[in-house]
């Protein structure tokens, strides 16, 4: 275990206890330990080279801060509790001596500061270095070696309010439609290879957003006009939060996306489905008619209602997984009538689903949607009940989203049918 | 005074004329009219604090509510544009209608009785100030009774990053009132800087010297400077927004090639000046409590003053540190980081020297001294977290989250705001002439403080936790429920000691128990004259003898008359002119920095050999004698000598003497 992990700990379950003991009976009696800090956007317990080079500086920084606080503030507190006057005769007494300074004592003091500070910047010199660029990569060209061999990966990473796309300029994707190849383009969830350094183009096309993947590294800025980029590397396969870190507007909190890192096979499988058209549902196939899917009516939500089954918490990673095949008891005609309505509604108008005729590009690309954890951004997790509540009312569970405005401006209404047939459809896109 | 005084003043007890130029000249002394028209420093500045603490109040009002909607996870007492709302007028009028004006009250009541002056330089320029002052605290919260769609109160944060307060993705008349009320605000600042700069360098009191100023007159000075320095770059920022808003310019319009970058550069050298506007008031209030309730003079004042002045200058050399997740290159993120960790020096002299002031005093436990003391140490732990903050990689992940939020209250709350309430209670007996009970003071000093604490401390974890702020919502399986429920009930406690606090206030206003003059036994020159001040504030101009004036005055009778036969003696004897000695330091400062600057132009950045880099070097060594020279310089004090000239034996002339 490297030296500052092990401070990490310590540092965090020493403050803990000491904040427990020292009187925060209230704090147990919640979810969790705030002062373990382990939650799924921690920046302390992090999975990946740059996140932890920077929490390694945090920790220098902490520590040495941590000291001068004591000493100082020893100090202090000796000097208050000593010189403090006891009695109204004390405070009356003949005045102190009126002594104004010694520049010895301020040199030493400053010339410590100084030591103290340096001891900050070194390490943070290095880290500034090593978290800015793909190490060995100090041109386009070499990085576009790398890329070849196979040693980085590269994502181009776009925001808009309040969403997020994915395209992979190296993995090229036929388009039905017109016959040509694009990038492969997904949205709010990203797949990485894990072990392996992928550096992120950042875009927006709208207002300033922050690409941030607390975990994995330190966020960026997604500025108009400006190519900023990021690099990150996750240690392991695993299942990591990101979220928009820059206010952009009224649903920013809720400008969420999600991040599985696979391994080496699990991510060229992943890449071989996605390559692929919408998946078709042949009418025919479940000739036995049976399999006809159940949707209880639309529940009401509340306002902010979390959009999450304490089941998905548990293993993201294997939900992950689960979503990737198709639903068992899907019901072909249903889905072929959302898949009718889908073009009807004017969905097409905005989204794409590679195959199916869809081609609009100012909404999330849907193309394999049902393979997804969450929908929304992040917000709602992908399962019948939540698409529902999202297609029923977009804009209660984003406000100010455009698909809302959509619906207002095309004049579009759907009735609860529609809404299971949709939401057939969309869960059918594997 | 000479020269004006024949044409221009009024014989004794004569009224004004009923009407001088279009309008009337106003002579209620009291009344609507009489503080309409006010041009008296004392009550502007009382004017100041009544409208910076209606603010205050209204501020931290939007704060519980904002706390309210994060007490629990997805929680729905306020909407999501509700909520930004709130967070934008919380940020926007805790600053510049809450913390700003309430030091301008202080520099308008305090600093003139301080310089032993009967009024600021230009006193209508005071009161104009002041109403402009009023007229963007009134544009910046209309919003809030107009309808929503068309008008509403600002909701793009008090940043307000382009292109998000473009037409585009804010139609409605909010962020233009944002614009129109920050840039009055821009207005009456400077009007104010000027005025008292101007007040600072001419209006003092005779023997009055610059290192005799008091701290808090000098921080007033390096802050009025702020002032003028920074909101320029504002004004820049929100007249291009104006126009890219009403004209169809371009500056931020990225359709237009607009560069919304830009708009962060220039906010940003406004806004971190800003954050020393707000806080170096509140050191200058602290630095002069601490010496008062300690009984003896501030530790090192030349180096706290020095120090003072430093963090005024670096404050424009780092403002890019707000900008460290936008992609600025290594290089220029490393530059920034290494000159905001510079910061951390003068600071850090002060806090030495607050305690130097305490240490072998004799520390009077008073409310004032309460709060100068919790000043300290918040603002310490709020000045350790900036330092954090200064390791631009570890500010990448604290950027924008919880932490940063965590950090710049202790500063704002923990900082300026305790200071500032030190000095409410510090000078309510010279302003008021009546004195807030101890208990009750103390009181609203421990509420404050553990409210404080339980508020934002918790917010420290929050932010390492990832969260990031201006968040109306987060789900409830992020770790976060815990530290939010514990720091909105920290905010109910903060805002009850408040709440104490003012009733307090306005019960000793009312009721409060009558003192005489100099309550505290006052170390400088306002506490010599009797509360309440007189509308002229000194009978006669005092004449400064030492720092701590007021204090010397009365410790010192014996050697401020020995003082006085002396110089009158010296004068006899010597009669010359004083005359400067020569320096060489100028000289040397000024080589050094024509070394740094041909290493700088004139040589390449290579290293010639391992070891060895010319262009650093010599740089560096450039540097290293400019700051040798001004250091010396100082050093070696402005002595003098007094010069003969010849012909001239025994009549010294009238400048000679007066030196």
């Amino acid at each position: 275990m490297r030296l500052t992990t092990l401070l990490t700990k310590l540092f965090c379950l020493n403050v803990s206890a000491f904040l427990i003991l020292g009187g925060g009976s209230l704090l147990r009696a919640s979810d969790a330990n705030f002062f373990v800090m382990d939650g799924r956007q921690t920046t302390i317990f992090t999975e990946g080279p740059v996140a932890r080079s920077q929490t390694d500086l945090f920790f220098v920084t902490c520590w040495v801060t941590l000291v001068i606080f004591i000493l100082v503030g020893a100090v202090l507190a000796y000097a208050t509790v000593k010189f403090k006057a006891r009695n109204a005769a004390d405070e009356h007494a003949e005045p102190p001596p009126q002594s104004h300074g010694n520049p010895l004592v301020e040199i030493g003091l400053i010339a410590g500061s100084v030591l103290a500070l340096v001891i900050i910047a070194i390490p943070t010199l290095k880290a500034i270095w090593f978290t800015y660029d793909v190490p060995g990569v100090e041109t386009r060209a070499q990085f576009e070696e790398m890329l070849q061999k196979g040693e980085a990966y590269e994502v181009n990473a776009t925001g808009y309010q309040w969403w997020w796309r994915f395209e992979y300029p190296g993995e090229l994707a036929t388009v039905p439609e017109s016959g040509g190849k694009a990038p492969l383009a997904t949205a709010n969830e990203l797949i990485i290879p894990a072990g392996r350094p992928v550096r992120f183009n950042l875009r927006t096309t709208d207002v300033i957003h922050s690409f941030w993947i607390p975990k994995l590294a330190g966020k960026v800025d997604m500025i108009p006009n400006r190519a900023n980029f990021l690099w990150l590397k996750a240690d392991h396969p695993g299942y990591y939060w990101g979220q928009c870190a820059e206010y952009c507007g009224d649903s920013h909190a809720v400008m969420r996306f999600r991040i599985v890192a696979l391994g080496p096979k699990d991510f060229n499988d992943w890449l071989d489905s996605q390559l692929q058209p919408a998946r078709n549902v042949p009418v025919k196939t479940a000739a036995t008619g049976g399999a006809k899917a159940q949707f209880a009516s639309l529940r009401a939500f509340r306002q902010n209602e979390s959009g999450f089954s304490s089941r998905f918490d548990v293993a993201p990673l294997e939900a992950w997984k689960e979503k990737q095949f198709p639903e068992k008891n899907e019901d072909p005609e249903l889905i072929a009538k959302g898949k009718a309505l889908f073009t009807a509604k004017t969905c097409v108008g905005c989204h794409t689903v590679r195959g199916h005729g869809a081609q609009g590009v100012t909404a999330p690309e849907l193309t394999h949607v049902g393979a997804r954890t969450t929908i929304a951004a992040g917000l709602l997790e992908n399962n019948h009940e939540q698409l529902q509540r999202w297609i029923h009312n977009p804009g209660a569970a984003k406000p100010g989203n455009k698909m809302a405005k959509g619906y207002l401006d095309n004049k579009i209404t759907l009735t609860d049918a529609d809404e299971a047939a949709l939401v057939a459809y969309i869960e059918s896109l594997k | 005074m000479d020269a004006t005084a024949k044409s221009d003043f009024l014989p004794q007890e004569e009224h004004a004329p009923a009407k001088t130029f279009v309008l009337w000249r106003p002579i209620a002394p009291t009344g609507l009219m009489g503080w309409l028209t006010t041009v008296d420093h004392k009550k502007i500045g009382f004017l100041y604090g009544l409208f910076a603490l209606f603010f205050f109040i209204v501020g931290g009002f939007e704060a519980l509510l904002i706390r309210t909607q994060l007490m629990v996870p997805n929680n729905t007492v306020l909407t999501a544009q509700q909520f930004n709302t709130m967070f934008t007028m919380h940020g926007t009028t805790m600053i510049f209608l809450a913390v700003m004006p309430l030091g301008a009250a202080f520099f308008n009541f305090i600093m003139p009785l301080q310089i032993g002056a009967r009024d600021v330089a230009f006193p209508r320029l005071n009161a104009f100030s002041l109403w402009t002052f009023c007229a963007g605290a009134i544009i910046l919260n209309i919003g809030w009774f107009l309808p929503v769609d068309r008008f509403g109160a600002p909701d793009a944060s008090w940043v307000g990053y382009a292109p998000l307060t473009s037409k585009t993705f804010n139609p409605a008349h909010a962020t233009d009132f944002w614009i129109m009320g920050l840039q009055l605000l821009g207005v009456a600042s400077i009007a104010a800087a000027l005025n008292f700069i101007v007040t600072i360098i001419n209006m003092r009191a005779p023997g009055m010297t610059m290192m005799r100023l008091p701290v808090f007159v000098w921080m007033t000075l390096v802050t009025s400077f702020l002032i003028i320095l920074s909101f320029p770059a504002i004004t820049i920022a929100l007249v291009e927004l104006m126009m890219d808003r009403n004209f169809g310019t371009n500056f931020f319009e990225v359709s237009g090639g607009g560069m919304p970058i830009l708009w962060q550069h220039l906010f940003w050298v406004f806004g971190h000046p800003e954050v020393y506007i707000l806080i170096l008031p509140a050191m200058g209030i602290v630095s002069e409590i601490l010496p008062c309730f300690s009984r003896k003079p501030l530790y090192g004042y030349p180096i706290v003053v020095f120090s003072g002045a430093c963090i005024g200058f670096l404050g424009f050399a780092v403002w890019s540190h707000h900008m460290f997740t936008t992609g600025m290159g290594a290089v220029a993120t490393a530059a920034f980081s290494l000159a905001t960790m510079c910061i951390a020096v003068p600071t850090g002299v002060k806090i030495f020297n607050w305690i130097g002031t305490l240490w072998g005093g004799h520390l009077q436990m008073r409310t004032p001294m309460m709060f100068a003391l919790g000043f300290i140490w918040m603002f310490m732990i709020g000045g350790f977290s900036g330092v954090m903050h200064s390791a631009a990689p570890a500010d990448a992940q604290q950027q924008d989250s919880y932490f940063v939020v965590a950090h710049f209250h202790y500063v704002l709350i923990g900082g300026s705001i305790f200071a500032l309430l030190a000095g409410i209670h510090y000078w309510f007996p010279l302003i008021f002439g009546r004195m807030v009970s101890e208990f009750w003071g103390k009181l609203s000093f421990w509420v404050i403080f553990v409210g404080f604490n339980v508020t934002f401390f918790p917010m420290h974890f929050l932010g390492l936790n990832g969260m990031p702020r201006r968040n109306f919502t987060y789900d409830p399986n992020m770790g976060w429920n815990t530290a939010n429920f514990v720091s909105t009930i920290g905010a109910y406690i903060l805002g009850l000691g408040i709440l104490i606090y003012f009733i307090v206030m306005v019960y000793t206003y009312l009721k409060g128990e009558r003192v005489g003059p100099d309550v505290w036994d006052g170390r400088t020159l306002e506490w010599s004259i009797p509360n309440p001040p007189p509308e002229y504030n000194f009978r006669v101009i005092p004449t400064v003898h030492a720092r701590d004036a007021w204090w010397y005055e009365k410790h010192h009778q014996e050697e401020i008359a020995q003082e006085k036969a002396e110089h009158a003696k010296a004068e006899d004897t010597h009669g010359g002119i004083h005359m400067p000695f020569s320096s060489i330091y100028p000289f040397v400062a000024s080589c050094g920095i024509l070394i740094a600057a041909i290493g700088v132009s004139a040589l390449d950045a290579d290293w010639v050999h391992p070891g060895i880099h010319w262009k650093l070097g010599v740089t560096l060594t450039g540097g290293v004698i400019m700051f040798a020279g001004i250091y010396l310089w100082a050093l070696e004090g402005a002595e003098g000598y007094h010069l003969h000239p010849p012909g001239d034996d025994h009549t010294p002339d009238a400048t000679a003497k007066k030196h």
